[in-house]
């Protein structure tokens, strides 16, 4: 038990006050930030297309996402590009161009560093997940998409292959744009 | 003391001529009974539980709600918990205050997050985050508050995991800004928490960096010593050894480990780095620490040190075990002392455990092997034991016949 406690301190001087209200400020500019660079990644990124498979659409009816399996997370060992194996959880740069059509982007090789890009192909950062003898898995953070409340998946009963739309902006961000279920295959 | 065993006692005191009334009575007008705070609680857990409602409608509705009406309830929610908190800190409520901006602290890292899940946008570097710590720490700054500096290290150890074990990279500017930043403030406004919260979070943030970096776990107890330098160095001895409390554990724990399965060189080999790169920056680590020790007058405390002592060099089997033993015991041995020095009950205790540790790791250790010298071992620990406890109980005698004047009356 401690003596009685002093009364509470007076009100912070003007300029702490000031500071605090900049500080909030900041934050809130900073949260719309955010918001800001998806709507720029959308207007000034790359597009991609990606192939992918939902994994479990039950998972619906407790959350609000389901996970994508790409085509492009695994891919053969033979297209690494860098000076030494890879490793587990190591940061890669996935080099993707147009397969041509409207279909989905195919990988053209999985880079250690920042490759060059011809006119028409993307890079699209990822993780390793697994080194197989013969394959690598690949990450990209990509893999979790929060179904919006009227997209056709929620109706869904089983698995159809979609397209995913992806956005790539010149800074290194990346989003889904959009999801579209493939009619006729 | 409690205020209720003075409100039963003191009567008895005034009775036996021990205090008078008068006294009895500025005593108790000295410490006023703790106002109920039941009555002023009713109306936190009322708005609390209205919260909760809201935030359950929202939750379930979530997936529903345009981007707009998501980014405006996350500022709103932001904007409310920075206002209110304000608010009672000029009213001079400091606890509701500094509470609710801690709960805007937390929106923000919210917003952050769910504002990039609603555009599905991903960034492969820690940058989006790092404005979560940057601004937990600006806010601790701000209000010198200890209880937001303790949730800032929280933000950064979580801020830290993402971003090693999802992105694969090491922040070193959440290291460095926990490091220099809380560790700043714990510096100039010592702390008992804050100090415990900052020495783990900081063993956590070295703890990260080693297993990201595939290094010598052993390598862990430089950044872990510079936190326990670091406690030397704190003019505030409680603050100090609080903040060298969780690198002695982490030390303990693993001079505990080498004894058990050190015997195999496969582990021991694990724990080998380099000789003279990990000697030299242990030993500049300890000399950071001897400075601080003899500056603070706290050379006392230096055989903590004994359980750095890199007995994983020695060659794998019995004589490392033994040796790490002999340091366990040696190590328990200068806390006893110290305790019973100081007169330290806690301490005291501590030592003993520590002892009795000892002698268990000890016992399952060295009844695996052969016989003869297990039987030696005990005999030695035996002796120790007993010399140790007829030396404190004699010091504890004389220590006690001294403090006793000689012509006070017997109790």
């Amino acid at each position: 038990m401690a003596p009685t406690q002093a009364p509470a301190p007076p009100a912070p001087p003007r300029r702490t006050a000031l500071l605090l209200r900049l500080l909030v400020g900041a934050q809130v500019l900073y949260v719309l930030g955010v918001a800001g660079a998806g709507y720029a990644t959308t207007a000034l990124g790359k597009a991609v297309a990606l192939a992918a498979m939902p994994a479990d659409l039950t998972t619906l009816k407790t959350t609000d996402f389901v996970r994508l399996r790409y085509a492009a997370a695994t891919v053969p060992l033979a297209q690494w590009r860098g000076p030494a194996a890879p490793r587990a959880r190591q940061s890669v740069y996935v080099l993707l161009a147009p397969t041509g059509g409207p279909a989905e982007a195919a990988v053209v090789g999985v880079f250690a560093e920042e490759p060059a890009t011809a006119p028409g192909q993307a890079v699209l950062r990822g993780w390793v997940t697994d080194v197989f003898p013969r394959t690598l898995g690949l990450r990209y953070g990509l893999e979790r998409y929060y179904v919006p409340a009227a997209s056709p998946l929620r109706q869904d009963r089983a698995p159809r292959p979609l397209r995913v739309l992806v956005r790539i902006a010149p800074w290194g961000q990346a989003r889904i744009v959009a999801v579209e279920e493939i009619v006729g295959k | 003391m409690s205020r209720k065993f003075f409100d039963t006692e003191s009567p008895a005191w005034v009775a036996e001529g021990l205090i008078t009334e008068a006294q009895r009575q500025r005593l108790l007008a000295r410490y006023p009974p703790d106002a109920v705070p039941a009555v002023g609680l009713l109306p936190v857990l009322g708005s609390l539980l209205v919260a909760l409602s809201a935030l359950s409608v929202v939750a379930a509705n979530w997936a529903a709600l345009p981007p707009w009406a998501r980014l405006a309830l996350l500022l709103g929610s932001l904007l409310g918990a920075y206002a209110g908190g304000h608010y009672f800190l000029q009213r001079g409520n400091r606890g509701l205050g500094r509470g609710l901006v801690g709960l805007g602290l937390v929106l923000f890292g919210v917003s952050i997050i769910l504002v990039s899940q609603t555009y599905q946008l991903v960034g492969y570097d820690i940058s989006g985050l790092l404005a979560w710590v940057v601004a937990g720490m600006a806010l601790a700054y701000a209000h010198r508050s200890r209880l937001l500096a303790a949730l800032t290290v929280l933000i950064g150890a979580a801020v830290q995991t993402y971003c090693t074990q999802g992105l694969g990279s090491y922040s070193y500017a959440t290291a460095a800004l926990l490091a220099g930043g809380v560790g700043y403030l714990w510096w100039r406004r010592p702390d008992g928490l804050l100090s415990t919260v900052l020495a783990i979070g900081l063993l956590w943030q070295a703890a990260l960096w080693v297993a990201l970096a595939h290094a010598k776990i052993t390598w862990f107890f430089i950044p872990a010593m510079l936190v326990y330098a670091a406690g030397d160095l704190q003019p505030g001895r409680a603050a100090g050894r609080a903040a060298q409390g969780p690198p002695l554990v982490a030390a303990y724990l693993f001079a505990l480990g080498l004894a058990l399965f050190g015997e195999t060189d496969a582990y021991a080999g694990l724990l080998r780095p380099p000789v003279l790169a990990y000697l030299g920056a242990l030993g500049a680590v300890l000399a950071l620490s001897v400075l601080g020790k003899k500056q603070r007058g706290r050379l006392d405390t230096l055989p903590d040190w004994l359980l750095l002592l890199p007995g994983f060099y020695l060659p794998g089997g019995l004589p490392l075990a033994v040796a790490t033993l002999v340091v366990l015991y040696a190590h328990a041995g200068s806390v006893l002392v110290r305790a019973h020095r100081s007169q330290n009950a806690e301490q005291l205790t501590l030592g003993t455990v520590l002892f009795v540790g000892a002698t268990m790791v000890a016992f399952f250790k060295l009844t695996w092997g052969a016989f003869i010298n297990k039987s030696l071992f005990f005999l030695i620990g035996g002796v120790l034991l007993l010399g140790l406890s007829w030396y404190l109980r004699r010091r504890n005698a004389r220590v006690l016949a001294a403090a006793v004047p000689p012509n006070a009356p017997a109790p």
